[in-house]
């Protein structure tokens, strides 16, 4: 046992005037009696029944003594050293993502309340000395309060706490940790988790760490995927993807599809012991449909955050292509394609905006298009890096894995331009402004391509027409893999249902302030405003919690966007055993509480308040006579009648003897 | 229109409903002097007793001579023996006895007592213990005349002095004479030896009536805080701190007193009874004194 204010132990002086003023103030008041010779005889026997009379015969002054004592200490501060490392500076780093809110049992507590009542010991402990910092961590960290002994703060953030239906990315909390320890100092960090996440952490660990393993979530079934995709004749093939935490144990559920509110499919899924279940269905949809899968596992499910998932089908349509007349090779292999409208066109007006533009013409890349291609054209940024020369040039190397140049063989394609890179300029330079080279010639790039949030372009820097490629079987290829790549942009061949952390952008009114009504059970983040920038996307919207979110506003009226987790290390609940560092350092999980001092002023000081009870029932309470039961008995409940039979001597009956007592 | 009061400390009802009592003594303790008590020894009263045998010597006078004629034998008539009994009356009239009424009790209780006696026309004396004024007397007394006299006397008793009940009785009995029966009354408080005192009143032919009269403080003392207490006759000090145990052991001794004083007085055929000073006379001698068999 320890003392954490040891100075306090001066205020044991107090012992001094405390006996001084005792004995000053004990001037007895003078009682005249009868006789004195009963109270000699009670005295008498008094002392020789009490081995501790003398001690007895100040029992006050003992009593007060003894209440000082404990409240010194209790002023001392003691504490009880059990073990545990005692730092004066501790972080804890409480994991709240998605499989936190997992429960061990039927009807039993999630990962989340465990991990928080283990803070709340944590808390409760707190020595005066000490202070704590709070940081939960998900896909993201946050710290919840800074180095700080106010146990109504921690706890009052701690009760804050609400679990977000993401992973969880311990090394961005080992970050935020590190980042703290920049401005203040610590001594542990403390890891509350349950151990979903990677085991290896790209971390060098700069201090110690308790990696506090939480007790293991039950079983769980959850949807780990769910993807659609176009298919000929306009129907859209859902898939869907059925995890189990511990296959083989015989977990089952019922996967329910729904189209608009309309149930559409319903099946049984049984995962087996060599993986998840894989569903598909099929759907037919010309017009933008909202699809919600609902799994309703038949058992116990630990976790219900992933049994529904939200998928957004768009509409039908064909593909709006804009291809200049110059580029008749272009245009020939685009009019073989199905589903892509051509411009311009004899038959109709050229749309406002298009999905797909190809022209060798400057002023046509800035028609909107999410996807744009310039044939023979230098970007400007890149026109300082390289100089277009009128020699032979072929292309050397090209990324076949890139899904514009799949299956597209540029050998033995002759180009009569040769861009060249100028002297010193390598392609670190290109990347530095953004762009993928897809393709090397022997001097310089060849096509080039960026992509940023919203949209593609594609630079092929030499025009196609001068060179040998439109005789290629490959140029129908790499046109095709443009409208792809265009239909994929426009979201027309294949859907994915969006992830948890943040919502997909959504095109709105530009400008335009949309209020966000979050799903319920999230307080923080339940309704918020936000404004649609100047091309009307709605982008960077947090959703931590799965669900529907309705944006309300000009042009959205009462508009869904479903987000779902998703996330198969989530829903497996997998618990690592160990965390491997950087530096080869292996943090291992523990399960046993963590022992921390334990502070004894307060039991000290209730000691100290009994007592103070004991002292007062003690010197107020009232012996009467003994009654006739021969107990000794309080005046209100003493036998009513005056006479009674005789009292005994110690015990032993007086026959022949009555007394009276007063009225 | 009602009559005067006789004395004050007995009102003209209880005189009345005193006459109708008398005191139940257990001993033949008899003076010689002829009285109403039976002796011990056959006499010469007019209560027939049983018939015996003539010896030679006897007095004829007390031959049957009826039963001779009958019989032609002679046998004696024999008949019983009354004799007067002495009824002292020992007020403890010491500073201790006057706290909380208990002279007052004591003097009418003497008073009552000593009316029951003088109308059994008992030879009835008093004397005051540890008295202020020293020892008082009062003449041996009997019949009317007596009630006068012995009011008078108690009523004029001065309390306040300081010599312990058991000095007090070894005084009276240096100047008494005559076998009967001592009505003590006192509150028993004294450090000394009460064994000696009721031997000497016991050898000395008196049947032990003991009366002990405490006040209610005496029987329930409330103590809450440090006390000095004083004795009042010796004044000494004793320094007590009022703790729960300290009221118990108190409880314990005095109930060990009155056990001490009843066996005291059963050992030596007398009797005692223990009263608040808070008691009624009428509840004392018509309720308490009647049901514990000192009056019949």
């Amino acid at each position: 046992m320890s003392f954490t204010s040891l100075a306090s132990a001066w205020l044991f002086a107090l012992l001094i005037p405390i006996v001084v003023f005792y004995f000053l103030k004990l001037k007895r008041p003078r009682i005249e009696i009868p006789s004195l010779v009963l109270w000699r005889q009670v005295l008498s026997d008094q002392r020789v029944n009490s081995p501790f009379q003398r001690f007895k015969r100040h029992l006050l002054l003992l009593l007060q003594l003894l209440l000082l004592a404990l409240l010194v200490l209790a002023a001392m501060q003691p504490f009880l050293h059990r073990g545990g490392d005692r730092g004066d500076r501790q972080v804890i780093l409480l994991d709240v993502s998605a499989s936190m809110a997992a429960l061990d049992r039927e009807g039993g507590r999630a990962r989340l309340d465990e991990a928080r009542e283990k803070t709340r010991a944590v808390i409760d402990n707190l020595l005066p000395a000490q202070e704590l910092s709070l940081i939960a961590f998900s896909r993201h960290a946050r710290r919840l309060t800074a180095f700080t002994d106010n146990r109504r703060d921690l706890r009052a953030a701690l009760d804050a706490l609400e679990v977000e239906d993401v992973p969880s990315d311990l090394e961005e909390a080992l970050r935020t940790a590190q980042a703290l320890a920049r401005s203040a100092s610590f001594d542990k960090v403390l890891l509350l988790s349950d151990g979903n996440f990677p085991a290896q952490a790209n971390f060098e660990l700069p201090f110690a760490i308790d990696f506090q393993r939480l007790t293991p979530a039950g079983p769980n079934l959850g949807i780990t995927a769910l993807e659609a995709r176009r298919t000929l004749g306009g129907k859209w093939t859902v898939f869907l993807q059925i995890d189990a935490s511990a296959p083989g144990d015989g977990a089952s559920g019922t996967v329910e599809l729904r189209q608009d509110g309309a149930v559409v499919a319903r099946e049984n899924v049984v995962p087996g012991k060599a993986g998840g279940q894989r569903l598909s269905f099929t759907l037919a949809s010309e017009s933008a449909a909202a699809v919600h899968v609902a799994l309703r596992p038949t058992g116990f499910d630990a976790l219900a955050s992933d049994n529904d998932a939200w998928l957004r089908l768009p509409a039908a349509r064909a593909l709006r292509v804009y291809a200049p007349p110059g580029l008749a090779s272009y245009r020939h292999a685009l009019a073989t394609l199905a589903g892509v409208n051509l411009f311009p066109s004899d038959t109709a007006p050229l749309p406002p905006a298009f999905d797909l533009v190809i022209s060798d013409a400057a002023a046509d890349l800035a028609l909107p298009a999410p996807v744009r291609c310039g044939i023979g054209l230098i970007p400007d940024d890149v026109r300082p890096l390289l100089t277009v020369e009128p020699r032979a040039s072929t292309a050397i190397d090209w990324r076949r894995d890139s899904p514009l140049l799949q299956h597209v063989s540029l050998a033995d394609v002759l180009f009569t331009d040769e861009a060249a890179s100028a002297p010193a300029i390598d392609d670190a330079r290109y990347a530095a402004l953004g762009y993928e080279i897809l393709a090397h010639s022997a001097r310089g790039p060849l096509i080039l391509t960026r992509t940023d949030d919203t949209a593609q372009r594609v630079n092929v820097l030499l025009h196609t027409d001068r060179s040998t490629l439109p005789y290629r079987v490959g140029f129908p290829i790499f046109a095709a893999n443009l409208v792809q790549a265009a239909l994929q942009r426009a979201g027309l061949a294949t859907a994915d249902a969006p992830r948890t952390g943040v919502l997909p952008a959504l095109a709105l009114q530009p400008g335009a302030t949309y209020r966000v009504e979050s799903p319920v059970g999230i307080s923080r983040l339940q309704q918020r405003s936000e404004t649609a920038d100047d091309r009307g996307q709605l982008t960077g919207l947090p959703a931590p919690r799965v669900g529907e979110y309705v944006i309300t506003g000009a042009g959205a009226d009462g508009l869904r966007s479903g987000v779902s987790l998703l996330s198969p290390s989530e829903t497996a609940l997998t618990a690592v055993e160990s965390i491997q560092f950087n530096d080869r350092l292996t943090v291992n999980a523990a399960t046993a509480a963590t022992r921390t001092d334990r502070p004894l002023w307060w039991p000290l000081a209730a000691a100290g308040f009994a007592l103070l009870l004991i002292e007062w029932w003690w010197f107020q309470r009232r012996i009467s006579p003994t009654n006739s039961s021969g107990n000794l008995s309080r005046p209100g409940n003493a036998n009513p009648s005056p006479m009674t039979v005789p009292t005994t001597v110690r015990g032993t009956p007086a026959p022949g003897t009555l007394v009276t007592r007063p009225p | 229109m009602n009559a005067p009061q006789l004395t004050s400390l007995l009102s003209n009802r209880d005189l009345d409903r005193l006459a109708r009592l008398r005191l139940n003594v257990s001993r033949r303790f008899t003076n010689r002097g002829r009285g109403e008590h039976l002796a011990a020894k056959g006499g010469t009263s007019t209560e027939f007793c049983d018939y015996r045998d003539y010896t030679p010597g006897d007095d004829v006078r007390f031959v049957d001579w009826n039963i001779f004629a009958r019989t032609e034998r002679p046998y004696l008539k024999q008949f019983h023996h009354e004799e007067e009994r002495h009824v002292a009356l020992l007020v403890d009239a010491s500073r201790s006895m006057m706290f909380e009424g208990k002279l007052e009790l004591a003097r009418r209780a003497a008073a009552a007592l000593g009316v029951v006696a003088l109308r059994g026309n008992e030879k009835v004396s008093a004397a005051t213990l540890g008295s202020v004024a020293g020892e008082a007397r009062l003449a041996s007394c009997r019949g009317r005349p007596g009630h006068t006299k012995l009011f008078g006397f108690l009523e004029n008793i001065a309390g306040g002095g300081a010599a312990p009940v058991e000095q007090g009785i070894e005084s009276f009995l240096r100047q008494h004479h005559g076998r009967g029966t001592a009505i003590v009354i006192s509150d028993f408080l004294t450090a000394g030896d009460l064994r000696r005192a009721f031997n000497l009143l016991h050898s000395a032919g008196l049947e032990i009536f003991a009366l002990q009269i405490l006040g209610p403080t005496e029987l329930a003392p409330e103590l809450t805080d440090d006390h000095r207490l004083v004795d009042c006759e010796t004044l000494g000090q004793l320094d007590i701190s009022s703790t729960g145990d300290l009221l118990a052991l108190y409880h314990e001794h005095r109930a060990a007193h009155e056990a001490e004083l009843a066996a005291l007085c059963r050992q030596r055929s007398g009797r005692f009874l223990a009263v608040s000073a808070a008691e009624s006379l009428e509840r004392v001698v018509f309720d308490l004194m009647r049901r514990r068999g000192w009056l019949v």
